[in-house]
């Protein structure tokens, strides 16, 4: 008997050993895959860091670990395209300093697993960048070089235009080219086209795209958007400032210019930030189809207990504002990693990196504020309940992932 | 010429109205910011009903039952919520840096407190020993003097602080003399007190951090990691430490590394209620490894309540079962302890282990530092460093936090005005 018992024993665990093929299972959300065009109750299997395979009805003995997420959506990690990270001791500066903030302080907890810095650090310090902050993060980031040679370290230094090098920006986006993803210029307050011009010319030299942001008073909205090339990006898209144009004039329309210029393929990031984001902008532009391809944070030190807080709730200020469900995740996930031409992100093909965002949908009073200090109501809400980075599970905020205590 | 006259007299009157005007809505309007409609609980001045807090010029006004709002120039609507002193977090890291190999001090395990403060209802922190003497200023310069979050600090009597563990065992970097006089003589407003942690050894560190508290008359924090073999925790509270000093990471369960409070049994150990009675204050100091089911379930069925409520917040816990400090205290709303006990644990009591009685009050004339809470129901999970899980069904969440007098976070926007009303104005 007690031999029979064993080689059913040994039978059983051998089998279950070969049946459990996968790592983690996350069984019965509903995923929105917008690049695979999956929006639909299914399982989502991870092994070795690694989707292997997104179907429905994957039995749970398959993998070593179940989590279920019955009423949940799982969808790719999201990818915020505007955070200023580049944290270090330095007072009153972006670059190495206070104003940066860690990214895994906030990324995890809203969904997002790949942070975008927006040019804090330049050719010359992103070295520092990268062994300070990029190698000790768990966050992935990926980083738009500032065309400043030291990147954000305030005025007048970061203004140096002898120290906007084309040459040198675009031989580091070649040598880090698995982190920099493009060129940003911003923060020039002079009159001269030269520090935008070398941005493009770098961005030409390495091919990449170049990011427009905020802080250049002397350039037209309309002369930016002509200069600037199809795939290029402009963040603060709905800012109301006396330093830039806003996107819609003063009777609510969207200015032609700019519809064009979206035409042409230029890309329109929302960078919230502290300033960047109203709703007397965004509301019409929405509505007139200007809708943001991205949901850049702008997050920094002075943004992050705003009206911005987090890209989750950018991400439900959209929903509240009448964007579909499938569309805000698009939006936070494959038309990123299409901008920044990491098409291996984003997504939850089998064989990619499995970072995952697991989101529930809260029904309640919710009340989102804008950088003018305005308020829209809302109904829904999204909060991070998983969050999953190459197959680990870096938050859990209701202990999804956990077993139920037992008493000892 | 006429015209001029005509016009000087107009303007003369209007200047005349406008200041008639503009002191009558002065003198009406002396609170700056009103929370009303609020569930107000301050411990320290025995409130625990319905109120109205007035703040002004970045003090409390007045808390009472129905202030008029036209008293008022800004007012907030906190009705069903609950209105708190700013909550206390008695035990976080916050000296980050980037020091070549740093661990805790000027490191990257540490992190800028107020990204996690506000948004949890704290308005104050205790830096928990990330420092000591020969780096305080580093800190303070770096972080203390450019946070909006009030920060205090225990000074590690390590010399160095939490440079790296290897470093916290330099027998010959324990110096109370120094610890003191930094406390004392340079800096008696921020340092609340000393740290002994991380040691290797036997009682020498603890009786240095002692030694340094009765230099200072400021009491000593306690992190009893990580002797193999265990030392005595009971010999610790009975013998070496003071009334008044203070044991962190009371819950955690790590049997090889610190003796537990509570037993293989699940019985809290007799010398242990002992302590509390002596007057050793009992700290959660949550973190990456320190908060256990099974410790703190016995605990608190068996009425061995911890004194103080705390994170022990740093790079390594903030992602894990603690959070933040809302979702500590939710777990122990979870297990039983009431509302009222929990916010006395992290306004209060932390106020009082520290010696800053001004704080965590609603005291008129105080700094207004207020958390406004909602206790949101529902279904929760909540985890313990070991991924086991209690399941709940409620849960605090900060709506509103104001420092000094001004609003620095806002969840929901329950301080904006709508969208579309502003746009109708225009």
């Amino acid at each position: 008997m007690r031999i029979v018992l064993s080689i059913l024993l040994f039978i059983s665990t051998s089998l279950c050993v070969h049946a459990q093929q996968y790592d983690l299972l996350i069984k019965n959300g509903h995923v929105i895959d917008p690049k695979n065009k999956i929006d639909t109750k299914m399982d989502v299997a991870i092994t070795e860091g690694k989707i292997s395979k997104v179907a429905k009805d994957i039995p749970a003995t398959h993998s070593k670990k179940v989590v279920d997420a019955t009423g949940l959506l799982v969808t790719p990690g999201f990818i915020d395209m505007h955070t200023h990270v580049f944290v270090g001791s330095k007072p009153d500066i972006f670059a190495d300093g206070i104003y940066s903030v860690s990214p895994d302080d906030f990324s995890f907890k809203s969904g997002v697993t790949t942070v975008v810095d927006a040019g804090t650090s330049g050719w010359r310090n992103f070295p520092t960048f990268k062994s300070n902050v990029i190698d000790k993060s768990q966050t992935r980031i990926l980083a738009f070089l500032n065309i400043a040679g030291s990147g954000m370290i305030g005025n007048p230094d970061q203004e140096d235009v002898n120290d906007m090098n084309a040459q040198m920006t675009a031989l580091s986006v070649q040598k880090y080219s698995d982190i920099i993803v493009g060129i940003k210029i911003g923060h020039y307050e002079g009159k001269d086209w030269a520090p935008f011009d070398r941005a493009l010319e770098a961005g030409n030299m390495a091919n990449v795209p170049m990011l427009v942001e905020c802080h250049l008073p002397h350039y037209s909205l309309e002369d930016q958007l002509n200069k600037m090339r199809p795939g290029d990006i402009i963040t603060h898209s709905f800012e109301k400032i006396t330093e830039r144009e806003s996107v819609v004039d003063d009777q609510g329309k969207v200015r032609p210019f700019v519809l064009e210029a979206k035409k042409k393929g230029v890309l329109f990031d929302v960078g919230h930030g502290g300033f960047g984001f109203w709703f007397s902008e965004a509301m019409p532009s929405l509505q007139q189809g200007l809708a943001p391809n991205t949901f850049g944070s702008d997050l920094h030190r002075f943004s992050m207990n705003s009206g911005m807080k987090n890209m989750l709730n950018i991400m439900s200020k959209y929903l509240n504002m009448g964007m579909e469900v499938p569309d805000v995740i698009q939006h936070a996930t494959w038309n990123a990693a299409q901008s920044l031409k990491r098409n291996d992100l984003g997504s939850l093909t089998e064989g990619s990196v499995a970072d995952i965002a697991v989101i529930s949908i809260l029904t309640g009073n919710y009340g989102f504020i804008d950088a003018g200090g305005n308020k829209i109501n809302g109904t829904r809400k999204f909060e991070s309940e998983l969050t999953i980075r190459a197959g680990k599970i870096v938050w859990d905020l209701n202990g999804l992932s956990a077993k139920n205590f037992k008493g000892n | 010429m006429k015209k001029l006259q005509l016009n000087k007299l107009l303007l003369t009157t209007l200047a005349v109205c406008l200041i008639i005007f503009c002191s009558g809505s002065v003198y009406a309007q002396e609170i700056d910011l009103l929370l009303k409609g609020g569930h107000v609980i301050d411990p320290r001045n025995q409130i625990n009903s319905k109120m109205d807090v007035a703040i002004t010029n970045g003090k409390i006004y007045q808390v009472a039952p129905n202030i008029s709002p036209q008293k008022a120039k800004t007012v907030v609507d906190v009705t069903g919520y609950y209105v708190t002193p700013g909550l206390i977090d008695m035990h976080v890291h916050a000296f980050q840096g980037n020091a070549p190999d740093a661990y805790i001090a000027n490191g990257f395990t540490s992190l800028s407190p107020d990204g996690f403060t506000f948004r949890a209802g704290v308005t104050t922190v205790v830096d928990a020993g990330s420092s000591g003497w020969r780096n305080f200023r580093d800190f303070k310069k770096q972080t203390i003097d450019r946070s909006q979050t009030r920060i205090l600090a225990l000074l590690n009597i390590v010399g160095t602080g939490m440079a790296s563990r290897f470093e916290e065992q330099d027998n010959n970097d324990m110096n109370p003399q120094q610890t003191a006089y930094m406390i004392n003589r340079l800096f008696p407003e921020i340092l609340v007190g000393i740290k002994s942690a991380h040691y290797w050894g036997d009682f020498t560190q603890v009786d240095r951090a002692v030694e340094a508290g009765k230099l200072a008359n400021v009491p000593v924090m306690v992190d009893f990691g990580e002797h193999n073999p265990t030392n005595s925790i009971e010999d610790l509270f009975m013998k070496h430490l003071r009334p008044g000093d203070m044991f962190t990471h009371t819950f955690a369960y790590g049997p090889a590394n610190r003796e537990t409070v509570v037993d293989e049994n699940l019985k809290v150990k007799p010398f242990v209620f002992e302590a509390q009675k002596r007057g050793i204050i009992f700290d959660v100091g949550h973190g990456g490894g320190a908060f256990s089911w099974r410790q703190a379930i016995p605990a608190i069925q068996q009425g061995f309540l911890p004194n103080v409520i705390s994170t022990d917040l740093h790079t390594d816990s903030m992602n894990g079962g603690m959070k933040d400090l809302c979702n500590v205290m939710s777990k122990f709303l979870t297990m039983g302890m009431s509302l009222q006990d929990v916010i006395i644990r992290t306004t209060v009591n932390p106020a009082n282990a520290i010696n800053k009685p001004q704080y965590g009050n609603l005291s008129v004339g105080t700094e207004a530092d207020v958390a406004v809470l909602n206790l949101r129901k529902g279904d929760f999970g909540f985890m313990d460093i070991r991924k086991t899980k209690l399941k709940g069904t409620q849960k605090l969440e900060a709506e509103l936090t104001v420092r000094a007098g001004k609003i620095v976070w806002d969840l929901n926007g329950i301080s904006a005005p709508a969208w579309e009303t502003e746009l109708q104005k225009k």
